[in-house]
């Protein structure tokens, strides 16, 4: 299959001035300004295949809002090729613009103060959507996200899990071919949460829409992307499947265990001890050893006597803090 | 049209909020009925300045009231540039299929200063009966041009303002000294200035092509050729062309703001 989005060695660095300290400060920086560059995006170079949902994820300041401008013709990069759609999207950024749909999770396109019907109409005319066209897919959004009561009120009336409905039904209006997703399930709800992913999926589903999405919710990772690209520091620091990495990192067990009887101390060939207190201890396998159940308690009752014992793995946000410090690329 | 659409969704909006509207609409007018006033306090103490009488001025102050007030509430958009962008509204308006100043044209439109535009052009009105003007087809079409330039020049200062808030973010300060003093300078005839402030006013941004030039045609006095008079408004809107050419090549260094 062809790749929608062709990224390769894009670069982006912006100017930033120095402020000036001490006396005079306030001359200094209006006359004399000095700048800092700064490296937002180093050698970025990813595909991604018609269909896909790619989670694109990164700690705060990574550079993910950059990239998205980028893909959607806001932003020029400093050096560096992209095709997205068989055209280069700074170049003829209006006959671009066609096949793209943006939600900024903080931010509306929609009119605060005039029903959202008004302003899907007002999208309607930007996009030059046939009149029969538009109809059918609204009832198509509508009956997926059940906009009916919602249609004829002012936005700012609307709940947040409310807004983002008609923030996602307004991207979609003039049927994209690829759908980009700044944070979309931000400040939601859990019931909303699920809405709005079971949404995606059905958009992905129904249109074979290719969608980008930036998150900081991992269950959102985990629930929708078949990709993750994972940014640091304006470089890419892996791509491919959230599995892999995951079970990279869940390989790890902490086991608590409770004893029959108190014993001195807890030894386990492989396993490291954390805590010991009275009938109660906390194990660790170490990464050397790969945990088995079955294996597991064969040991244990080998040379202990135990009533119950209880595995957990890393959560997928663990392991994705696990992986930022790895790479250090958590601002301090 | 898509114009209409956005002129819809504006009246829309001021109309939740209706009472907010007519209330702004008047004191805008209000204030600059008490410049009318100060200025005629002004003439009648002194009958004439350079050679003008209080209808001439009159007549100026109506034509800068009614352009800057029209620029005000159809190119807002470009004078306050700087909330679109630090809004985040700009980006919205950069991944839409539509030219980039028709979206800005129809992002913000002032309808409290149509209270403005209308005193303006009564004030006009005014100063025409008052004025003593043999009226033919051509004087007709100057006014009306007169206008149009006026209209043109100040959206152009707007543009130049929104050129630079693409670099600075915030607003500039700076510009004001073009926006808003040719908006004063422009309320007498601008001759009767020194001659360093009228011909910066009339070859760097030419007031002077909504202002004395087109006055003097009307009024057959002064000794700058009649036919050039007769065309300076027209001169006049060319002053927007480089504006927007300026506007388009900044804007290809736009940088855009965090989330």
């Amino acid at each position: 299959m062809a790749s929608i989005i062709d990224f390769t060695d894009i670069c982006k660095t912006f100017k930033v001035p120095l402020r000036a300290k001490g006396k005079f400060s306030m001359f200094k920086n209006f006359f004399a300004r000095k700048y800092k560059t700064i490296e937002a995006l180093k050698n970025i170079t990813f595909k991604v295949d018609e269909g896909d949902i790619v989670g694109y994820i990164g700690p705060n300041g990574a550079g993910k809002s950059t990239t998205i401008k980028i893909m959607s013709g806001i932003l020029t990069p400093t050096s560096g090729n992209c095709v997205i759609n068989g055209s280069v999207p700074w170049k003829n950024r209006r006959e671009f613009v066609k096949n793209i749909g943006v939600v900024f999770g903080q931010r509306s396109q929609l009119w605060w103060d005039v029903p959202v019907i008004d302003s899907f109409e007002l999208l309607r005319d930007i996009y030059k959507i046939p009149r029969e066209e538009f109809d059918k897919t609204l009832e198509l959004l509508n009956d997926a996200l059940n906009l009916d009561d919602l249609l004829n009120r002012p936005l700012r009336q609307l709940s947040l899990g409310q807004k983002m409905k008609c923030e996602l039904a307004g991207s979609l209006l003039h049927h994209p071919k690829i759908l980009f997703l700044d944070e979309p399930t931000i400040g939601l709800d859990a019931i909303t949460k699920l809405a709005v992913r079971d949404f995606i999926k059905f958009i992905n589903k129904k249109w074979n829409t290719t969608i980008i999405l930036t998150t900081h919710d991992m269950n959102d990772i985990e629930a929708l992307t078949n990709k993750i690209i994972l940014i640091g520091k304006g470089q890419i620091l892996y791509q491919g499947s959230f599995e892999n990495i995951k079970n990279q990192y869940s390989s790890s067990k902490t086991i608590v265990v409770e004893f029959a009887k108190d014993y001195d101390d807890i030894h386990l060939d492989g396993y490291e001890t954390i805590s010991h207190e009275k009938r109660f201890a906390t194990l660790k396998n170490l990464p050397s050893k790969q945990f088995h159940p079955k294996e597991f308690v064969n040991e244990i009752t080998r040379s202990y006597d135990i009533v119950d014992f209880q595995v957990t793995s890393l959560s997928v946000d663990e392991v994705l803090a696990k992986l930022y410090k790895e790479y250090e690329i958590v601002e301090r | 049209m898509l114009y209409s659409k956005f002129l819809k969704m504006h009246i829309q909006t001021s109309m939740q909020y209706r009472f907010n509207t007519i209330f702004i609409g008047l004191t805008q007018a209000i204030i600059n009925i008490g410049e009318v006033l100060s200025v005629y306090i002004l003439f009648s103490q002194f009958k004439s300045v350079q050679g003008y009488g209080f209808y001439e001025c009159l007549l100026m102050m109506g034509i800068i009231y009614t352009v800057f007030a029209t620029a005000e509430c159809f190119a807002r958009g470009y004078d306050e540039f700087h909330k679109l962008i630090k809004s985040g509204e700009f980006d919205r308006m950069l991944i839409r299929p539509v030219n980039i100043h028709y979206q800005i044209l129809g992002s913000k439109i002032e309808l409290t200063k149509l209270t403005r535009v209308i005193l303006g052009i009564i004030l006009v009105i005014i100063a025409l009966i008052h004025l003593n003007i043999t009226w033919n087809i051509l004087k007709i079409l100057v006014l009306i041009s007169t206008f149009i330039c006026g209209f043109l020049i100040i959206t152009g200062l707007f543009i130049i303002s929104a050129t630079i808030s693409i670099f600075t973010i915030e607003q500039f300060e700076f510009v004001n000294i073009f926006t808003n003093g040719a908006k004063e300078i422009a309320y007498y005839p601008i001759n009767i200035y020194a001659k360093w402030m009228t011909r910066i006013f009339t070859y760097i941004i030419p007031v002077a092509c909504f202002n004395y030039l087109p006055l003097s045609y009307l009024l057959e006095i002064g000794n700058i050729p009649m036919w050039l008079c007769a065309i300076s408004p027209l001169l006049g809107m060319l002053f927007i062309i480089p504006c927007i050419i300026i506007f388009n090549l900044c804007l290809k260094k736009y940088k855009s703001t965090g989330t």
